[in-house]
């Protein structure tokens, strides 16, 4: 059903949608393309150096001309199967496979080396190589389920200890192929672990009633609304005032508590992080977000960090505020920088 | 620890997880906005094998789709620290969005003042047809 509301808000929104990453594409575009030629240049200027190998820094997104050649040649990829990768943690005891299934259904096993145990999925070829995993990828449904499937893996791991999620359509040629990854990365990701190791991520969102909020901003303001005119059109003139002041009311009060309760958790969490608003045609919810914050909290002080959102949500319940907490997240927010 | 849940309430409905003890289906119940904020935008990022490169243009217009919600109205409200995440934003994307914002907020200014003439030039004119009537 999520995906009925999504399909119909696309629907309604896909003009504006589409000129909008135009225009976000072309600058993108240009970037990419004024980091290529920089590239040429210092490569030109390199040719000679030798060990410029294409997997020297393979934790971080390539350069945008290796970026996009895979992507021009679909049949450069393997066929059979090439395996998805979910999410790396610690090797040794701990490190079985999960019971569910993963993407395209298939069976979850492990991949360990140097300590480390990948948690991989075979998904069929071509299908999920190139031209056609990015056809899929615009089809919403299947997004859909790809993207549920994925998170379902990583948090039944999740459960079970520390694990570094990989962000969706990590897919390598073999499981040889993820071995490499961990024995050459394996600093990268022990140290990413180590720095999520019993911390979890919770999620809390603060929704406002923007009417209610506006009636009880005019209420605690102390100020009047502004004086009637005479006649009819001064009348309207007034009311179109009297809706802007209340507005602005409700605008400053719906403020001062989304940063209130946010310097609150983000004092008491490990790290916080606030993302944008979300749309509420793929949501769900009513009202307004006017915080959708991220805080990665101690393990053992989940407990204390629900009390405090129940505190917060006792102390603004009557301005017509509702905070809604979910979790625990495997700490996705937390672990895309460098530890 | 979730079991004695301080908020069983409020938890109850977007709950991805529920330690311990595996409830299978229960990331079902998670809200798609917030998988597809994580799954999508946060996770690290590594050159696997097959690439697929997430800014890619197709995949730019999903994100664009789905995860960013109706920012307009926050930022009317000066909430726009989001803007400040590397992840979410570049100089240049929100350069545009901000032109594209306040270009929208001209636009409705401009409406409402024509609105409000229109409407008081017909106020005006019952009003005094009525020989000044209340038309409140």
């Amino acid at each position: 059903m999520a995906d009925e509301r999504l399909r119909r808000w696309a629907a309604e929104r896909v003009g504006e949608l589409l000129a909008r990453a135009e225009e976000e594409a072309l600058a993108e575009a240009r970037t990419l393309l004024r980091d290529a030629l920089v590239e040429a240049a210092l490569e030109h200027g390199e040719a000679s150096a030798p060990g410029a190998g294409r997997r020297d820094a393979p934790l971080r997104e390539p350069p945008p001309r290796e970026r996009r050649q895979p992507l021009a040649q679909p049949a450069a990829g393997p066929i059979g199967e090439a395996q998805w990768l979910y999410a790396v943690g610690p090797g040794g005891a701990g490190a079985e496979p999960v019971s569910i299934t993963g993407v395209a259904d298939a069976p979850v096993h492990t991949v360990e080396e140097g300590g480390l145990t990948a948690l991989v999925s075979p998904v069929p070829m071509p299908e999920f190589g190139g031209e056609m995993l990015k056809e899929s990828l615009n089809d919403l449904g299947w997004l859909e389920e790809v993207a549920r499937a994925h998170q379902r893996v990583v948090d039944e791991a999740f459960e079970r200890g520390p694990v570094v999620p990989l962000r969706l359509c990590t897919i390598y040629e073999s499981g040889d192929r993820v071995r490499t990854l961990l024995r050459e990365d394996g600093d990268r990701f022990t140290r990413l672990i180590q720095s999520i190791e019993g911390r979890e991520e919770w999620s809390v969102k603060l929704y406002v009633d923007p009417e209610r909020l506006e009636t009880e901003a005019v209420a605690h303001s102390g100020k009047t609304a502004p004086d009637p005119g005479l006649g009819a059109g001064g009348a309207y003139l007034a009311k179109r005032k009297t809706d802007r002041f209340t507005r602005e009311e409700g605008d400053r009060l719906a403020g001062a508590i989304a940063e209130e309760v946010h310097a609150r958790l983000q004092d008491w969490a490990s790290d916080a992080v606030v993302g944008r608003p979300q749309n509420p045609e793929l949501s769900g919810h009513s009202g307004q977000m006017l915080l959708n914050g991220a805080y990665l909290v101690e393990s053992d002080g989940s407990e204390r960090f629900g009390q405090l959102v129940d505190e917060l949500q006792g102390r603004y319940a009557e301005l017509g505020a509702r905070l809604e907490i979910s979790g625990p997240w495997p700490p996705y927010n937390f672990i895309t920088s460098d530890p | 620890m979730a079991d004695d849940s301080p908020l069983p309430s409020q938890r109850a409905s977007a709950l991805p997880s529920q330690r311990p003890g595996a409830l299978p289906g229960r990331p079902e119940q998670a809200n798609l906005a917030d998988i597809l904020e994580r799954v999508l935008d946060k996770g690290i990022v590594i050159a696997g094998d097959i690439q697929i490169n997430l800014l890619d243009i197709e995949l730019l217009t999903i994100k664009l789709r789905l995860i960013i919600a109706s920012v307009e109205r926050a930022q009317e409200m000066g909430i726009d620290w989001w803007e400040s995440d590397p992840g979410l934003s570049s100089g240049a994307k929100s350069r545009d969005s901000d032109k594209l914002e306040k270009e929208n907020r001209e636009l409705r200014e401009r409406l409402e003042r024509l609105e409000q003439r229109l409407e008081i030039g017909q106020d005006e004119q019952a009003a005094s047809g009525q020989g000044g009537g209340d038309g409140g």
